[in-house]
């Protein structure tokens, strides 16, 4: 009954997810399919979300876009990509059943608004979860069920990755339209309760180079990109997929280590090179080896995207004593904000030998804050009316 | 003190009836008699000398595909192969004085002044294999006598013109000044890079001056992983090498564990030494025959970026360079931009010093872009070092394009040299590191 309604809305929440083993490279710009496959672990969406508002209405002249409150480009390639798509799959999806008023909806405008819970400015990817929501959101709009995920691909690589709960992989494929370069679950959120996943959102610095332009530049001019691609992703994708299946920590995040270090050694080989990671990412990385080498065993594992914030993957009985461990390395400016943000964590005295080994030269103020989460499920509906985005006139409601 | 060329004394040379301990002549100060007084002679008069010197200098030389990881570690066999530039004498250099005596105890090794311990299993790969080569390469020509002076220890001492603390690897020069200087205190010639490249493997690529390659060999024996010229010191007069010595950090990762552990977990390296550098040698050498400092300059740093990649792909990473690296490398990118061609190269070691190669006409422009980038101390001390620069003014796009966010004192100083030559014999005898007693000489 869409079509006769003056306005049909509909609210998703749709979560981040990080890469363990990581996507950098296309084979083919348009399609967005990668050079290899990849596989995350998606974030609890109670700490990291966006939720997107879609609005379709006869009364809508143009489609239109809102992004954290401010109106932005529709035109952009990349969404336009998701609408055509969604409204192609609908298109087919509905075949004749809905008689002929079924096809009007597809014409009509659809009104978009998105927010995230997390301030862009702290560098989170925050593409992926805005895609991933937007094609949930849309789906539910035009009634379209089924696989999805590589609608969401069209719009964002790892967008297709957030489609899912848990631990989840993006094969790569190898059909030149892309059908199969698809996301798959490798296990479900509640699969492995002890994870923890820590963000260390460092201070801001200069723009990195854009992910798009940069991994474009890095196959292109990086030859030992191709041979990661070619000759060691597929057996990292087996190995993860193992150590995840039996919630092996030490293999987990010892790989987890090596495929991050991997990815921003192929940045380093392109030309010119790439730098992700800063002076205050490498002392995070040298403080989780001693942590780890003073516990005698992988208990901490870092993985750094392209920009300067750690992930820092660990086991829930590890993360009073390592956060603990980073505020003694990264001494929190005393502004009166908090410092450990998310989930809560409790108090931990250290050991001399752990503070005489391994927190060394703090350097205070380098970590802005420390938000503690947990792998989490897919994207969501959200029913309650009073959380829509957007009003009864298809425009952004003033926040409350 | 009568210096040696080097060279065995023909048989012919001895006149019946003399037997080597007969010479007590006056002229050539080796007690040759006369009509035998000549440099050869001193070969077979070493051993009955009280005391035989000889001093060298040898050169540093700059990677510019670069080694890292060996498949042998005793014998020093790399991965794959790689290829420098030596650099000017007048800029960087070690001396090295050795000196043999029936008289000394044990042999005796320093560095700096400093005494060192000279059972360093590298430093005794290098007197052993001299030792040998010498033996092998004096055959039986000098009679009974000649083995004695294998057999007395040696004295070594070795100083470097250039600061330990600047991060400017020593050990090539080092070992290359060594094993050339025994070669003239022994008397052995011909192919020598095989013995320096056992101290310290990069030293091979120090035995040659101007361009020279480390082939890295197939035989499990070594005996063809040796140096070789790929151009002289005079190929290329346009060159130019900029070494910004960076602010002193904590010491970082030794070369020799670190390529261990790089061989050991790197996928990376691995394909970068079977499937990359095999093109990339031809390639270099091609560019560097044709002076071609496009290509030259591009490959350089790719290969430098390479070469930190496979640092990062390490388990646990390797991190050369830091925040001031990458500036300087930025600052490369953005100049060349700005000037529509390569005009310089950067380079990078086990170290945070960058090497940055360019052209004789670049210099001077690009030495004021560093130092407004990287606004030195105003301490007193001379920021520009070793050749001499002239003032540049810079054009407001360059400034505004260029030089962006300085950061002061990051860099202490620059030095400024070319290619150079290989290992020189030094025949003052005022500069001789060791006394007649074949102790170090106090610093003058």
């Amino acid at each position: 009954m869409a079509e006769e309604k003056p306005l049909t809305v509909v609210t998703c929440t749709a979560p981040v997810n990080i890469a363990v083993i990581k996507y950098w490279g296309k084979r083919d710009e348009e399609l967005i399919l990668p050079i290899n496959s990849s596989l995350s672990v998606t974030l609890h969406q109670d700490q990291l979300k966006t939720t997107t508002t879609a609005a379709i209405s006869r009364d809508f002249k143009e489609d239109r876009l809102w992004l954290n409150g401010e109106e932005a480009d529709v035109g952009h390639p990349r969404l336009q990509s998701c609408l055509r798509e969604m409204r192609r799959l609908a298109r087919k999806r509905r075949g004749g059943s809905a008689g002929a008023a079924a096809p009007l909806s597809l014409a009509y405008k659809v009104h978009v608004a998105s927010v995230n819970n997390f301030p862009t400015a702290a560098g989170l990817a925050s593409s992926a979860a805005g895609y991933a929501c937007l094609v949930h959101t849309l789906a539910r709009l035009y009634g379209v069920e089924g696989e999805l995920s590589e609608v969401a691909r069209q719009g964002s690589g790892s967008a297709c990755r957030s489609m899912l709960g848990g631990f989840a992989q993006w094969l790569m494929g190898e059909r030149p339209d892309g059908k199969d370069s698809i996301a798959q679950q490798v296990a479900p959120e509640m699969h492995w309760p002890e994870l923890r996943v820590l963000i260390l959102v460092v201070s801001a610095e200069k723009k990195p180079v854009g992910s798009t332009a940069g991994m474009q530049t890095s196959v292109d001019t990086s030859p030992l990109l191709k041979h990661r691609a070619e000759a060691v992703v597929p057996e990292r994708m087996a190995q993860m997929i193992q150590f995840i299946r039996q919630r092996d920590f030490e293999g987990f995040g010892q790989l987890t280590m090596k495929d991050s270090n991997q990815f921003h050694a192929t940045c380093l080989d392109t030309f010119p090179p790439i730098f992700y990671l800063n002076d205050v990412s490498r002392r995070i990385i040298a403080l989780a080896h001693r942590f780890n080498a003073h516990h005698g065993k992988t208990k901490v594992a870092y993985t750094f995207d392209a920009g300067p914030n750690a992930v820092v993957f660990t086991l829930a009985d590890t993360v009073d004593e390592f956060v603990e461990v980073v505020k003694g390395s990264f001494p929190p400016e005393s502004n009166g904000d908090q410092f450990l943000k998310g989930l809560p964590a409790g108090p931990a005295s250290l050991s001399d030998e752990l503070l005489s080994t391994v927190v060394l030269e703090p350097v205070p103020g380098a970590i802005r804050y420390i938000l503690l989460t947990k792998p989490g499920p897919g994207p969501q509906p959200l029913d309650d009316p009073n959380l829509h985005l957007l009003g009864a006139d298809g425009l952004p409601r003033s926040s409350a």
